[in-house]
C-alpha cells in the first residue's frame, strides 16, 4: 500500500504521535482539562469513521448516533445483565453495529444527496424512540449507568483518567488506521468513483451497492465499538444523549467537515477545535444563558460552509499557496 | 458461421407511455466495427444504456457469447465483457487520469495491478504522458481518449462508443478514427453511435440504422446510404 | 366510530401540515431549518397576544409578513451562496441554520413552554356522534384560505407564473428575463412564511418552546416525501396522509410511538417510492 507521504510528513506524524503519548503528563491525572481532550480524541474517532461514509463515499449520514448508541447500550446492558467485560461487549457492539448499518443501507441505498441526509436522521430518531420507550430494556428517558467495579483493566474502568486518554487516543488510532487503509484500497478507489460518478462507476464494472454497503457497515460497526468507549468513559448516559441528532449525530458530521472532510488529519482538527471551543462556550456562558454556546456551535458551521466548504485543511493549503508565490496554485 | 459474440433479439423499452425502442433485432459478430446511426432521438444512446443494463428493457433478449444479459446490473455486464463510453464523457474528474483508468481494472486485479494496466491502457490510446493530470484540466480530445482507456482497462470483448468523436476537429477524428481501427486490428469488436457521417462511413463495415426506436436498415455503407427509407428518415418526410 | 373521529381529526391537523410544507423544497434544495421558522411563527403569535392581545389566528398574517422578511435576509446571506455548491454544503448549511435558528430563541425566549388562552380553546362542535374542535377547525381553515390564496397568488400573478416557470427550467426562465435569483429569494421567504403563519394558527391548541421544532422536523419531510417534492397537489395528498397516520396510530400507541410509526412510514416512502407516491404525474 503506497500512502504517498513525504519523509517530512513522516517526521511529522511520528512527532504529533510522541507528543500526544506524553501530553498527559502536563495536565492533571484527574482535572478537567484532560477530560476535554478524552472527548476530543473519541469524537475525532467518531468523526473519522463518518468520514468513511461522508467523505469516501460522499453520503452525508445524519443518522450515526444509531449506531452509537447501539454500541453504549450494548456493552453496558451485556455487563449489568451478564457481567460480561466492556471488552466483549465492546465486540458485540462492533457486530450490532455493522448489522444495524447493513439494515439501513438497504433502503436508503440507491438515495442521493439530500434524501439519503433525510432517511439517516429519520433512522437515528427512529434509535432514540426506541430508546426512550423501551423502558425494560434501556431504563427509558431516565438514563442507564455502567455498574461501578473495582478498576482494572478487564472491567474497562480505571481510576487515573489518563489510561482513558490513551485508550482513546489508540481508537482514535485504530480508525484512522482503518480510514486510511479504506481510502487505498479497491474500496477506496471504487468508493471515489462511486462518489464522482455513481453510472459511469457501475458500467466500468464497480458493484455500487455493495460498495457503499461495506462502507456503511465499516463506518457503523466502528461507531457502535466508540459507543461502548464512550459508556465506560462517562458511566452514565441516556437516550436523549447517545442517540442524539445534536448531541451525536450532526456534531461528527459538523467535525469532520470543519476540519476536512475526507481527509485523514480533517477529523483531528476538527475535534480538537470545536470540542475544546464547546467546552469553553460552555464555560463562559452557560452559567448565564442557555443555548448560548450552541448559537455559537450553529455560527461556526455556517461560517466554514460560507467560507470554505472543504474545511480547515484545504483553508490552510490555500494559505500556504498564497506565502509561497512558486507552490502550486 | 459461428454465433455473433453479440445478440439483441426484440429489444423493447417505454418510458411513461413513450416507446424508446420497440422490438430491436441486431447481431455483432466478433472483430466487427458496427456503426449505429439515427436522427436525434432515434434511440441510440437509450440502446446502449439497455445494453449495458442502466436500463432494463420491457422485452427481448440481449446475450454475450451465448449469455443472457438481460436483469443483470452494469458491473455484471461489464464483467461479462461489455462496456460503454458516455455520450458526455462522464469522467470522475476530481481524479487524476491514472485514477479514473484505474478503476476500470479493479474488476480483474488489485490495485497495483489495476494501476499497472492502466497506465499501459493509456499508453494505448498515446495519452501516457498526461497520466498524473486531473481530469478536469483535461482538452476535448484528451478526454475522449481518457473515456475509451478507462473502458479498455476493464479488458472488454466489445467497447460501445456513444458519440467519442462529437466534440473533434477533423485532424483530430482521423487520428481517432485511426486507433479505432488499431484496436479492432487486435481483436476487439466495436459498436460506434456517431454523427459525423463522414467517420461512420469510413470506418465501418456494416451500419445499422435507428429511426423512431426500430431498426430501418442494416447493411454495408453503401446500401445504407443508399435505402430509401434510410433517406427518408434523415430528411423528414418532404423528400418521401 | 372512533376510526372515524380519528380521520376527522387527522383531515383537520393534516391540513395544517400541507400548508407549512406547501412551498418547501420547491426550488430542489431542502431546508433542513425549515421547522424552525415554525417555532418563529409560534413565538410572533404569541407576543401579538401577550403584548397586543391579539388571538393568534388573527395574528397569522403579521407572522407570514415577519418571517418572509427574515427568509428574504436568510436567502441573500446565505442560501443563495450555497446554491451551486457541494451536497455537503447545501445539506450542513441549514443544518447550521437550524442549530442557530433554536438556540438564538433559547437565548432569547428561554426554555419555558407557553401557550395563549383563547375563548374557543375547549369548544367543540357535535355533528351526529361526531366532535369537531373550534381551535383544530379555525387552524384547518385558516391553513386552507391561505393555501387557496396562495395557489391563486401562484396561477393568475405574474409573480407565481414566473416562479413556477424558474422552479421548472431555471435556463429558459432567465432567457425570458425573469430573475432567476429573485425568484428563488421570493420562493424560499415564501416557503418560509407558510410555514410560520401554520405555527401561528396552530398555536391556540398547542405550546411553544424553542425546540418545537424538533418535533416538526420529520413530519414535515414526510409530508414533502410522500407527495413529492415541490409538487402542491403532492403536498396536500402528503399532509392529509400524514394527519391521518398520526391520528389513526395515536388510537393504537402511546405519544412517543406515534412518531416511531411516521418515521417508519417516511423511510419506507424514501425507499420505495424516492419520487412521492403522486410521482411522475407533475
Amino acid at each position: 500500500m503506497k500512502l504517498g507521504l513525504s519523509k517530512r510528513q513522516v517526521a511529522l506524524i511520528a512527532l504529533a504521535l510522541a507528543v500526544a503519548i506524553v501530553l498527559p503528563f502536563a495536565f492533571d491525572a484527574r482535572g478537567y482539562t484532560i477530560r476535554i481532550l478524552c472527548l476530543g480524541l473519541l469524537f475525532a474517532a467518531m468523526a473519522q469513521a463518518w468520514n468513511i461514509v461522508g467523505g469516501l463515499a460522499n453520503q452525508m449520514s445524519l443518522g450515526h448516533a444509531a449506531f452509537f448508541g447501539i454500541g453504549a447500550y450494548t456493552s453496558t446492558l451485556l455487563l449489568i445483565h451478564f457481567g460480561i467485560s466492556p471488552w466483549l461487549g465492546l465486540i458485540a457492539s462492533g457486530v450490532l453495529g455493522g448489522v444495524a448499518a447493513f439494515a439501513i443501507s438497504l433502503p436508503t441505498m440507491r438515495l442521493r444527496g439530500h434524501y439519503f441526509a433525510l432517511a439517516t436522521l429519520a433512522f437515528g430518531e427512529v434509535m432514540r424512540v426506541i430508546g426512550n420507550s423501551w423502558s425494560d430494556l434501556t431504563g427509558g428517558p431516565v438514563g442507564i449507568s455502567v455498574p461501578f467495579a473495582k478498576p482494572s483493566f478487564v472491567m474497562f474502568q480505571f481510576a487515573d483518567t489518563r489510561t482513558y486518554y490513551w485508550l482513546m487516543l489508540a481508537a482514535f488510532i485504530v480508525v484512522t488506521a482503518v480510514f486510511v487503509a479504506i481510502k487505498h484500497s479497491r474500496t477506496g478507489y471504487r468508493l471515489q468513483a462511486i462518489k464522482e460518478n455513481a453510472d459511469a462507476a457501475e458500467v466500468i464494472g464497480v458493484d455500487t451497492t455493495r460498495t457503499k454497503i461495506i462502507a456503511a457497515i465499516v463506518s457503523g460497526a466502528l461507531t457502535a465499538c466508540l459507543g461502548t468507549f464512550y459508556a465506560q468513559f462517562q458511566y452514565f448516559f441516556d437516550p436523549d444523549t447517545v442517540f442524539g441528532v445534536a448531541s451525536v449525530s450532526i456534531r461528527v458530521a459538523m467535525i469532520a467537515i470543519v476540519g476536512g472532510i475526507g481527509t485523514a488529519a480533517g477529523p483531528l482538527l476538527g475535534a480538537l477545535f470545536v470540542i475544546p471551543l464547546e467546552e469553553a462556550a460552555n464555560q463562559v456562558f452557560s452559567a448565564q444563558v442557555a443555548g448560548l454556546a450552541q448559537l455559537v456551535f450553529g455560527t461556526l458551521l455556517i461560517i466554514v460552509i460560507l467560507v470554505e466548504p472543504r474545511g480547515f485543511i484545504v483553508l490552510w493549503q490555500r494559505l500556504v499557496a498564497r506565502r509561497k508565490p512558486g507552490g502550486p496554485s | 458461421m459461428t454465433t455473433p459474440l453479440l445478440e439483441i433479439e426484440g429489444i423493447s423499452k417505454r418510458f411513461g407511455g413513450l416507446a424508446a425502442l420497440s422490438d430491436v433485432t441486431a447481431h455483432v459478430a466478433r472483430g466487427e466495427i458496427v456503426g449505429l446511426i439515427g436522427p436525434n432521438g432515434a434511440g441510440k444512446t437509450t440502446l446502449f444504456s439497455a445494453l449495458v443494463g442502466l436500463h432494463r428493457p420491457n422485452a427481448g433478449t440481449i446475450r454475450l457469447n451465448g449469455k443472457n444479459l438481460v436483469g443483470l446490473k452494469p458491473h455484471k455486464v461489464a464483467a461479462a465483457g461489455m462496456v460503454k463510453t458516455f455520450q458526455n464523457i462522464a469522467l470522475f474528474l476530481d481524479s487524476t487520469v491514472l485514477d479514473n483508468v484505474l478503476i476500470g481494472g479493479l474488476m480483474r486485479h488489485s490495485v497495483e495491478d489495476a494501476r499497472e494496466l492502466a497506465r499501459r491502457c493509456l499508453d494505448r490510446v498515446g495519452i501516457g504522458a498526461i497520466a498524473d493530470k486531473f481530469a478536469h484540466n483535461l482538452s476535448f480530445p484528451e478526454r475522449a481518449r481518457v473515456e475509451v482507456a478507462r473502458a479498455l482497462c476493464t479488458e472488454p470483448q466489445i467497447l460501445l462508443l456513444d458519440e467519442a468523436m462529437a466534440a473533434l476537429n477533423p485532424v483530430e477524428m482521423d487520428e481517432f478514427l485511426k486507433l479505432l481501427r488499431d484496436l479492432r486490428g487486435e481483436g476487439l469488436t466495436l459498436v460506434v453511435v456517431e454523427h459525423h457521417m463522414r467517420a461512420i462511413m469510413s470506418l465501418c463495415e456494416r451500419i445499422i440504422v435507428l429511426n423512431f426506436g426500430q431498426v430501418i436498415a442494416t447493411g454495408t455503407p453503401q446500401q445504407v446510404s443508399r435505402d430509401p427509407d434510410v433517406v427518408r428518415a434523415y430528411l423528414g418526410r418532404s423528400a418521401a | 366510530m372512533a376510526v372515524i373521529q380519528a380521520i376527522l381529526d387527522g383531515i383537520m391537523i393534516g391540513g395544517v401540515y400541507a400548508v407549512i410544507s406547501l412551498v418547501f423544497g420547491v426550488m430542489g434544495i431542502i431546508n433542513f431549518a425549515q421547522a424552525e421558522f415554525l417555532m418563529l411563527g409560534m413565538f410572533v403569535a404569541y407576543y401579538a397576544w401577550a403584548w397586543l392581545g391579539l388571538d393568534p389566528l388573527i395574528a397569522a398574517p403579521l407572522a407570514f409578513v415577519v418571517v418572509f422578511a427574515l427568509g428574504a435576509v436568510v436567502h441573500q446571506l446565505m442560501i443563495r451562496r450555497v446554491l451551486q455548491a457541494p451536497v455537503v454544503a447545501q445539506i450542513f448549511l441549514t443544518v447550521g441554520l437550524l442549530i442557530v435558528l433554536e438556540n438564538a430563541a433559547l437565548v432569547m425566549f428561554g426554555s419555558s413552554f407557553r401557550s395563549v388562552t383563547t375563548p374557543y380553546q375547549t369548544s367543540a362542535l357535535q355533528v351526529g356522534e361526531l366532535f369537531v374542535s373550534v381551535p383544530y377547525l379555525a387552524a384547518f381553515l385558516m391553513s386552507v384560505a391561505c393555501g387557496v390564496a396562495l395557489w391563486l397568488f401562484m396561477r393568475a400573478s405574474w409573480f407565481g407564473r414566473a416562479m413556477r416557470a424558474t422552479a421548472q427550467d431555471p435556463m429558459a426562465a432567465r432567457l425570458m428575463g425573469i430573475n432567476a435569483d429573485a425568484m428563488h429569494r421570493l420562493a424560499f421567504a415564501l416557503g418560509v412564511a407558510l410555514t410560520a403563519f401554520g405555527g401561528a394558527v396552530i398555536l391556540p391548541y398547542l405550546t411553544v418552546s424553542p425546540t418545537v421544532g424538533g418535533q416538526f422536523v420529520v413530519l414535515m419531510f414526510t409530508v414533502v416525501v410522500l407527495g413529492g417534492l415541490g409538487s402542491v397537489a403532492g403536498a396536500v395528498v402528503g399532509g392529509l396522509a400524514v394527519g391521518i397516520i398520526q391520528s389513526l396510530s395515536a388510537l393504537a400507541f402511546p405519544i412517543q410511538l406515534q412518531n416511531l410509526v411516521l418515521f417508519v412510514v417516511f423511510i419506507a416512502v424514501l425507499a420505495l417510492r424516492p419520487e412521492g407516491l403522486l410521482g411522475g404525474s407533475r
